[in-house]
Order: structure tokens, then sequence, then C-alpha cells
């Protein structure tokens, strides 16, 4: 009897203790999943967190950049005497002679010096005879690749002189006293106002404060645009009536007798340009400022 | 032990992030060539791309750094990585020349300069890292540890 009644009672209190454990369980697995639940919540409070702040920096970024990249104005920003639709190109020579030649050059390239250089007489020889005329594409991008501002400031001085003019005649000089690519010399603007005294009437109150306050800053940054969706991605690029002429032509190397001999060709049946006839003893002149001998950083690639 | 070790990992890739977004934010128009060279983008999304991923990449270095969401910004590191490794194999493969930009610069090199499996070595070890943070989110120092303590 009283193992039975034991026995009842242990039966009932199993009961009972299954019956507590139950709730506790119940309990504790109630409050594990609220726990779990806050969990997640906290987890997935952290991962927009994280997104919100990738979003606001990117969204900022793209704006603050965008107001960054400078605004070019052809009408305003442009140069004298430039052309093309932004007025983004240089041109020298006669505007009816029948080919037309396209330079893309960077000021610090050490291979157009080379191309300057080798090139520099026969280009202004069919510039005298009214063969030819050039398109400059004046690109300021090696600044990025080995850091400064020698191209940039160099263009702008470039700039400054078309302004007024005198474009071709600096050009020359500055690639007869180009300094070696990885000496960035040209971030002291000093030195671009120096080199412009060797150029007749070309140094001046009004050029100098150009070139210090880099007043065709938003021009150069637009060129340099305009070389980057060119698809053309080395300087010199040179192309005659648009054809790539460097370094080859048809297969042809370029030379001096070569180059002549491509322009008389695509001249051919063509009427020359007439320029100046002062201008053009001066582009044809052996001493002309265009034609100083090769700079010493010459022979560097 | 391990979770000192995911420190290291995480500061160190946020390191890497913070480097590479910094060198590409002086210069907006590089950035945008350094993107447009790849020739995989269309012009009308170049400057997005060029503007916006460096801060993107800023943006996981601070998360990275202070530890908020590590497993996330991890996961996106890692897609970005794999987005750019996969960019430097194309360009690679379709024989175009380029500095990848990874760290600033960027654009047309000779073809005798191109470093492609250095920069896609490179880069996967960065994705190890992140992979690392992806496996073990939890490390110390982070404001994760302290937010869900």
């Amino acid at each position: 009897m009283s193992q039975h009644t034991d026995r009842t009672e242990d039966v009932m209190s199993n009961k009972n203790d299954g019956g507590k454990r139950s709730a506790r369980e119940r309990m504790q697995a109630e409050r594990a999943k609220q726990e779990a639940a806050a969990r997640k919540r906290r987890q997935l409070t952290v991962i927009l967190a994280a997104l919100v702040v990738i979003a606001a920096a990117v969204v900022i970024g793209i704006v603050v950049q965008n107001g960054r990249s400078s605004s070019y104005n052809a009408a305003a920003d442009a140069p004298a005497g430039t052309v093309g639709n932004t007025r983004l190109l240089i041109p020298v020579g006669g505007t009816t002679a029948p080919s037309t030649v396209t330079i893309y050059e960077d000021p610090r390239c050490p291979a157009c010096e080379q191309f300057e250089t080798g090139m520099k007489s026969t280009i202004n020889q069919l510039l005298a005879q009214g063969k030819i005329q050039i398109q400059y594409h004046i690109a300021s991008f090696i600044d990025r690749h080995d850091g400064g501002k020698g191209s940039k400031n160099a263009a702008n001085a470039l700039a400054c002189a078309q302004n007024v003019g005198l474009f071709h005649n600096y050009h020359d000089v500055l690639y007869a006293n180009q300094p070696d690519e990885t000496n960035d010399a040209w971030a002291d603007k000093t030195i671009l106002i120096s080199l412009a005294k060797q150029v007749p009437g070309l140094d001046s109150p009004a050029f100098e404060s150009c070139v210090n306050n880099n007043t065709y800053g938003s021009w150069v940054t637009a060129v340099q645009s305009d070389f980057d969706k060119s698809g053309y991605n080395s300087t010199p690029t040179v192309l005659l009536n648009g054809t790539s002429a460097y370094s080859t032509y048809n297969g042809e190397d370029i030379s001096p007798a070569n180059f002549t001999k491509w322009v008389d060709t695509a001249n051919k049946g063509k009427p020359l340009a007439s320029i100046p006839s002062a201008s053009a003893q001066a582009l044809a002149s052996p001493t002309a400022h265009n034609n100083l001998p090769a700079s010493a950083g010459a022979g560097h690639s | 032990m391990v979770a000192w070790i995911g420190t290291a990992v995480r500061i160190g890739l946020a390191v890497v992030w913070a480097w590479a977004g910094l060198a590409k934010i002086s210069d907006p128009q590089a950035a945008a060539q350094a993107v447009r060279v790849y020739r995989i983008l269309p012009e009308s999304l170049v400057k997005p791309f060029g503007y916006g991923l460096p801060f993107l990449e800023l943006a996981l270095a601070l998360l990275l750094l202070v530890g908020l969401g590590t497993r996330i910004a991890a996961v996106i590191s890692g897609v970005l990585l794999l987005v750019y490794i996969g960019s430097i194999a194309s360009v690679w493969a379709r024989g175009i020349s380029i500095d990848c930009g990874c760290f600033g610069g960027g654009g047309a090199v000779a073809a005798s300069k191109t470093q492609y499996w250095q920069e896609i070595l490179r880069d996967c070890g960065f994705l190890l890292l992140s992979g690392w943070l992806i496996w073990r989110p939890k490390t110390r120092l982070s404001l994760d540890g302290w937010l869900t303590a």
C-alpha cells in the first residue's frame, strides 16, 4: 500500500516536476527566441547602418567630385584664335592648306620633344609652303603619370601665348628647353616666364599674370578631357588628314623625307594655301626661333 | 586569439582601402580616365564610377577601422575585389595596356609596363583578408562587439 502510495506520489510528483520543467523550458525557449530576435534586429540594424554609411559616402563623393571638375565654357574660357566645336584646338598655318596635320602633345613628353626636334624644320617648311595646317591638342596627362604640375602649367602658358598669337614660337622654345620627364621643373612658373623672353614680344605683365593665375586652367582641363575620350592614349599622336602618321604611315617610318612625300601625295592636284611671305620666310629660315638646337634632354624616352 | 587576428586583418584591410581611396580623390578627371581606359563601362557611367568608387573604398575603410558591420563590409570588399580582379583580367585578355589605377594613377601605359600578374595577385591577397573577416567577423576593439555585448 505504502509502496503503491509512494509510487502514486512518485508519479504525481513526477508529473508535477515535468509540468514545472516544461513551463521553465518554455520560458527559457521563449526568452532565447526573444534574444535571438533581438540579436537579429541588432545585426540588421548594424548592416543597415553600414549600408547607409556606404551609400551616403558614394553619393556625397559623386556630387562633390562633380562640383570640383571644372566647368568649361568655350565662349569665355578658351584663348583667342582657338578652333573646333568647343575651341580646344590651336591652329597653326594657312587655314586653306590642303592637308591638316593633327598633333597631340604633352609639354613634358620626351617622345614629343624627339618628334619636334627631328621634324620641326620639315613641318615648318611645309607650313611655309602652304601645304599643311596644324591643329595642336595640348594634353597634360604626364602630371598624373609622374606627379607634378609642369604639364598643366606649361599648357596654360601655351594658351596664354596663343591668346596673343605667339603660340607656335613659344611651343618651339618650350620643346627646345624641355626638362627630363621626371624633373617637374615647370612646376615653377618663373621658368616658363623666363623662357617666354626668348620669344620676341611675348613677355609682358599680362602674359605673366596669365601664367601665374592659371588663367586658362579650365581650358587645359577640357583639352585633356577631350584627349582622354579620343581613344588615343599616348603622345605624340600625329594624324595626317585623320590617318595616324606616327610613328608609321602606310607601313613607312616617319622621317623628314617620308613625311614630305606623304603630304605631297595627299595634296596631289589640290591648291596650296597662301601665307604671308614674311611669316613664310621666318618659318623657312634655319636660324628662326623654331630651329633652335636640340636641348640636352633629347634622347631620353 | 582568433578575435585578435581578426582585429589585425580588419585594420589591415581598412588601411588598404583608405590608401586606395585617398589616392584617387585629388584628381577626379584622372580617376574617371582610370575607369574609362578599361573600356568596360559606357561613357555615361565612367564619371559616376570614377568619382564614386574612391568614396566606396573610403567608406569600407571607415567601417572596417571602427568595426561596424564587419561582415557586410567584408562581403562588399570581397565583391569589389572580385570585380577589380575580373576587370583587370578582362583588360589583359583583350590586349589593352593600362595601369590598373588601383592606388591612384591609371590610364594607358606602354605594353612593356603592364603589371597584370602583380595587380591580380595583390588583389587576391586582399581577397583573402576579406574572406577571413566574412568567416570570422567577431573581432576585438570593434563597434560590433560593443553594440552586441
